[in-house]
């Protein structure tokens, strides 16, 4: 049985083969015989030349999220991958002209008008959640196209907050 | 001692008090917002009761609503937790006057200590050391600009009704100081209700310890140590331990003594805590009191031998404190990590949504205070606090090397939360060696990314996850463990049993 899965920004080809009762595991030029157990729903025991790892595993619709070692992980199902894992760089590049809620919050002040040029790093929005503000900063110097969003608003999480015209 | 008690929280809070109230053998009545339905604290509660909608001030601060729950549900007292109401004297008062206890200090002394700056002037008057700084709230925007060039730059904005970093700015430079100041009055009047805010001198390089103190309704007045708790991030503590590696005994006992004093000038009564700043001289500082149950309480009853929730009911029933301060000792060393629903890889934005699965690290010497469990929903409306993971040990080095592992031992899925920030914090060879001030986490951990899994992990979690596909398809002879599990029937237990007759 042959699977793949989306890890760490990259594509990943898994093969699974029933020998008895354990696995053998083919993952790129290697292979290794696991000893599986099912613990309970979320849980799996492996062996693996006699070292025992316990493995954590919760699913999401094209998700699943795994523990293993004190570190977790998510795994998607290919033509799944996306948002949440493109944080950070690329989004900072796809950002830049849509301004983007970070997280699930309420709009408390939009501190810029349509039209009006921005500095970089200039306060765009105020999104609270929890009970924190979090200021929205500009990331680029240029004009503000168009607000989507208003005071009050709840929004959720990559929900665009503004339009930038970078300069 | 009372009969039933009217818990005014969510969360672990909520859980721990209700916890508390079983063991002295009081019924509990939880309230939750509609959001809270199937919360923690609801399904443990003896009793329970719908408040409002999800906004805090439709619920949990809806004043009225809860005290008119306890008269229904016939609670003799209140239990406000921290946060929400806890040190809200308007609400005190009306316990008072609706002749409910309110399980905390008496309205006056949360009036005044509540005040930061009345607060501040009582301290100053009775000989105990403040910040150099404001001592009014100015009416006019304008004063500010004069009063931070008075005490100079840095300066700090706070919040005068404030507390757990509400509202709260550091401001480096005079054009910084006017959108701070909007800034910090606004989550002031968001957070609790007044926008009133004031300045004081910035101290560079503090370490922030606090002392938890008990008072009787009789004056009996003590205290139970020190918590340092310079770990922090927006200027809230997510690690605190006891003993602090600051202090020396006779700067233990000189704190000690004008922590107590503090209370005696409030005319304080309950458990409240005397929060101070320690700079790199070792001078300290009247911050102010904390006047309800602290977040970080079990770090001192794990190093005390105190339970501080038990200690409050009872001085709230009238109870006189059996404690005496030279019977009081400090014993090994606890540490407590605060796990919230936050991602500390992305500024510490919060996160809400399911906890898919949950597992509570265990073992000797660990204590998980939690408000939440697989399946749990976390919504938007409140504090991202999760639960508290807290160790103790005989040492501060073996507390540091059992908080490790149990945070290696502590699986979340689902939701982002500070737990693998907190293992890089406890591992890092500064905090190992004690050398903590409030700016460690912006020193150290400005940038902080979480690892992503090396070669050999990966390689096993992708064998796991398709072998997880693999049985999920086909249905897998269940291993043997599982399998006599589900054979533990009563039917097979029981043998010769039949309903309705003699075995």
């Amino acid at each position: 049985m042959e699977y793949e899965y989306f890890a760490n920004q990259a594509l990943h080809k898994i093969a699974l083969e029933k020998k008895g009762d354990r696995f053998i595991v083919h993952y790129r030029e290697s292979s290794f015989e696991a000893d599986i157990i099912i613990v309970s729903d979320n849980i799996y025991s492996v062996i693996i030349e006699g070292r025992s790892y316990l493995i954590y595993i919760a699913r999401e619709k094209g998700k699943k999220h795994i523990f293993l070692d004190g570190q977790s992980c998510i795994i998607q199902k290919p033509g799944q991958e996306g948002r949440r894992l493109d944080r950070g760089e690329d989004r900072a590049a796809e950002g830049k002209s849509i301004v983007k809620a970070p997280m699930p919050g309420k709009v408390i002040k939009i501190n810029v008008s349509e039209k009006e040029a921005v500095r970089k790093n200039q306060t765009l929005a105020i999104v609270e959640a929890m009970k924190m503000e979090n200021e929205i900063k500009s990331p680029v110097e240029g004009q503000v196209k168009k607000i989507f969003v208003s005071a009050g608003d709840l929004v959720d999480s990559e929900k665009p907050l503004l339009e930038l015209e970078p300069k | 001692m009372f009969k039933k008690i009217l818990i005014a929280n969510r969360g672990e809070i909520a859980v721990r008090v209700i916890k508390a109230c079983q063991e002295l053998g009081i019924a509990s009545v939880a309230v939750y917002s509609e959001v809270d339905r199937a919360s923690l604290h609801v399904q443990m509660a003896d009793e329970a009761v719908c408040i409002g909608p999800p906004p805090a001030v439709e619920s949990y601060l809806n004043m009225g609503r809860i005290i008119q729950t306890a008269h229904d549900r016939r609670a003799e007292a209140i239990h406000p937790g921290y946060g929400f109401l806890a040190e809200n004297p308007d609400f005190a008062r009306l316990c008072e006057k609706e002749k409910v206890v309110f399980i905390g200090p008496n309205s006056r002394a949360l009036e005044l200590v509540g005040d930061k700056i009345r607060a501040r002037r009582t301290m100053e008057k009775a000989g105990i050391p403040i910040i150099p700084g404001m001592k009014s709230v100015p009416k006019e925007l304008g004063t500010f600009d004069e009063e931070a060039r008075k005490i100079g730059y840095p300066v700090m904005i706070k919040a005068s009704a404030g507390g757990g970093g509400k509202g709260m700015r550091i401001v480096f430079s005079e054009e910084e100081l006017r959108p701070s100041l909007e800034a910090g009055m606004r989550e002031a009047k968001a957070a609790f209700g007044d926008e009133s805010v004031y300045l004081e001198k910035y101290i560079e390089e503090p370490r922030h310890v606090e002392f938890q103190v008990l008072a009787d309704n009789y004056g009996h007045i003590v205290h139970l140590y020190e918590r340092e708790c310079s770990i922090q991030r927006r200027h809230q503590k997510i690690v605190e331990e006891t003993p602090s590696q600051a202090l020396d005994p006779q700067l233990r006992q000189k704190m000690g003594d004008i922590a107590k004093k503090v209370l005696d000038v409030s005319g304080y009564n309950n458990a409240g805590t005397v929060e101070f700043l320690l700079d790199k001289n070792k001078n300290f500082y009247f911050l102010e009191v904390n006047a309800r149950l602290q977040v970080e309480h079990p770090v001192t009853e794990l190093a005390t031998g105190v339970d501080l929730v038990h200690q409050q009911i009872r001085i709230a029933s009238g109870e006189k404190l059996s404690l005496k301060q030279e019977e009081i000792k400090q014993c090994g060393h606890a540490i407590e990590c605060r796990i919230y629903a936050e991602d500390p890889g992305n500024n510490f934005l919060p996160s809400s949504g399911r906890i898919l699965y949950l597992k509570e690290p265990k073992g000797p010497g660990v204590r998980h205070d939690c408000g939440v469990y697989s399946g749990s929903e976390v919504p938007i409306y409140y504090d991202p606090i999760l639960a508290k993971l807290i160790v103790w040990a005989e040492t501060r080095e073996s507390a540091c090397q059992r908080m490790k592992s149990a945070l290696d031992d502590y699986v979340i899925l689902g939701i982002s939360s500070t737990v693998g920030f907190l293992k890089d914090v406890i591992s890092h060879p500064k905090f190992r060696e004690g050398a903590t001030t409030t700016g460690f986490i912006k020193n150290y951990f400005d940038q902080w990314k979480g690892k992503e899994p090396g070669e050999e992990s990966l390689k096993l979690t992708l064998a796991a996850a398709a072998f997880d596909d693999f049985s999920r398809s086909q249905p897998l002879e269940p291993a043997s463990g599982f399998r006599e599990r589900e054979e533990l029937s009563p039917w097979q237990f029981l043998g010769k049993w039949r309903i309705g007759g003699k075995a």
